[in-house]
């Protein structure tokens, strides 16, 4: 009983994690603002949800495949947002500090170069 | 009685043909001129002095023909766009309309009694395991009872392929295909040696391709297949080569690779599935045994079916994506 | 038989599906189509078509999308329209850096 009260709190604060995050998505104007809401989401929120359900099965096999999607999710969504933000500073000219990433990809396409 | 006709030409039909095929402006001909100009030119023969004022004449009467033709051309533009959108608005609530009424009348979901639930499903379900061997009835049934079709299916895929490579495909040998690869190259804002990425994929890939092994070589015993597991192995391949380049990845995956795998997979398919039917197919006694129930090998030959099946759809996939990216692999 | 989670899903993908036919942008399109997909695969879940939904999601909304991805960048088409004046110094930038390779 205790537990199952447990994983429904966690479970509504995964999910008001989650609303706050879309709430972010539609009221920020600035790419990395909005990106920064939604990874918010993808990582606090999946973590409070996923460990309602682990939580809620206990020591089972259901729970060890629970953990797998929290490690595999926690793995690619920073990625894909470090990518997103590296897209936005080399394509937008006007993003904030610009100067500082124009020198390090110089300094990357040295590497690469040197590498190659 | 049938009416001989011989003005072809002048049928409705024949001018709408023309004006589809782009011969002739359907409202040219409404303008009225052409006729007038024709029989100008017949009258400049006759007198050489007319000459200047009917060539005033007839600069005139040209703009005056375009003036008109442009008039008639926005406003069939506008009468077309009308009936275009009115058209595509009937055909949309007409198509709607009918989906409704199929949808409503199908039958309930999961009823006993629906026309699908006839002697060939019962078949298939109770007698699946002891013909096939496999303990996932799907996989059974498409690579055992209907192996032709999703051999078909194969080759499809593996045609699908050799037709992106012939559309796609840029020799790098000749003059033109360097220009094309040196303006072609769209990697310049492309993450390339980016550390966090290969970190990432260092870690996912393995485990990627591992799971799409699983799938491909449990595919008789569980969910799965070989459809459903070379499809993830391709998308990791393609991680694969976003992380590291082309340059990597041509150590194990070139042309020659493509070539090899899929054809031999695919030749390997239609053999053995021809001797199977020819040995003993549905029915009648197999030589090559089902083994037990439930083991990995066992299923006769739907496991080695299922990996050629595998093989060749991460191929495919992995090909489409080079060839899109590259026009080469 | 047909749960209030199942009614959920099918609003959704039908507003995914009518969204992804009226989106000026082909880029937002495509995502759209790609969170059709996955719909789609929980649905095919639902159904207890375990098969139909791993392929589904392996193809429909990873193989697919990607494949769409290339495409639109292939064609240039991945700016808004009120981008555009962006793109001419990105194309040079683009040649001077394909020429360095």
């Amino acid at each position: 009983m205790i537990r199952e009260i447990i994983s429904a709190i966690l479970f509504i604060l995964g999910a008001l994690i989650y609303i706050t995050a879309v709430f972010g998505v539609y009221k920020f104007k600035y790419v990395l603002n909005r990106m920064h809401a939604a990874a918010l989401g993808d990582t606090l929120g999946l973590l409070l949800a996923v460990s309602g359900g682990i939580v809620y099965y206990g020591f089972q096999f259901v729970s060890l495949k629970l953990v797998l999607i929290l490690v595999f999710l926690w793995i690619t969504s920073p990625v894909a947002g470090h990518f997103l933000a590296k897209l936005e500073y080399t394509t937008d000219p006007e993003a904030e500090g610009k100067e500082f990433v124009s020198v390090s990809l110089k300094e990357l396409e040295k590497e690469e170069k040197q590498n190659d | 009685m049938s009416r001989v006709r011989t003005d072809y030409e002048k049928t409705l039909w024949r001018k709408i043909v023309r004006f589809v095929n782009g011969e002739k402006d359907l409202f040219d001909e409404q303008s009225g001129f052409n006729v007038e100009t024709e029989e100008l030119e017949d009258r400049r023969h006759r007198n050489f002095f007319e000459e200047a004022e009917l060539n005033k004449k007839k600069v005139q009467i040209a703009e005056l023909i375009e003036e008109r033709s442009e008039e008639t051309e926005q406003r069939a533009v506008k009468l077309y766009e009308r009936f275009y959108r009115l058209f595509a608005v009937i055909t949309c609530v007409a198509i709607i309309a009918i989906l409704l009424v199929t949808v409503a009348n199908l039958p309930d979901y999961g009823d006993p009694d629906n026309p699908a639930n006839n002697e060939v499903s019962k078949k298939y379900i109770e007698d699946g395991i002891k013909d096939t061997g496999a303990v996932n009835i799907v996989a059974g049934m498409i690579l055992d009872y209907r192996a032709f079709d999703t051999l078909g299916e194969s080759h499809v895929l593996f045609i699908a392929a050799v037709c992106v490579m012939i559309l796609l495909k840029i020799d790098p040998d000749s003059e033109k295909g360097k220009r094309f690869i040196s303006l072609e190259n769209d990697r310049a804002y492309e993450p390339k040696n980016d550390p966090i990425l290969v970190w990432a994929t260092g870690i996912l890939v393995p485990i990627i391709i591992v799971f799409g092994i699983y799938v491909i070589l449990n595919g008789h015993l569980s969910p799965g297949g070989g459809f459903s597991g070379g499809a993830i192995i391709g998308a990791g391949l393609i991680l694969y080569l976003n992380a590291f380049g082309f340059k990597k990845t041509e150590r194990f995956f070139t042309q020659k690779t493509f070539s090899v795998v899929s054809v031999s997979a695919l030749l390997f398919y239609s053999i053995s599935k021809t001797y199977a039917f020819f040995t003993g197919a549905n029915g009648i006694h197999n030589i090559i045994s089902k083994g037990t129930a439930g083991d990995i090998i066992s299923a006769g030959l739907i496991l080695p079916l299922n990996i050629c099946v595998g093989a060749v759809v991460a191929c495919t996939m992995y090909s489409f994506y080079g060839m899109f990216r590259k026009g080469g692999l | 038989m047909i749960n209030a989670f199942t009614f959920v899903l099918l609003g959704f993908l039908i507003i995914c599906a009518i969204s992804t036919c009226f989106c000026k942008n082909f880029l937002t399109s495509v995502i759209i189509f790609m969170s059709y997909s996955i719909i789609m695969s929980i649905l095919w879940m639902v159904l207890e078509s375990p098969d139909l939904a791993i392929t589904e999601a392996a193809v429909g909304a990873g193989v697919t999308s990607l494949l769409f991805f290339v495409t639109l960048k292939k064609i240039h088409s991945m700016n808004d329209k009120n981008n555009e004046d962006n793109k001419a110094p990105m194309d040079e930038k683009e040649k001077d850096r394909s020429a360095d390779m």
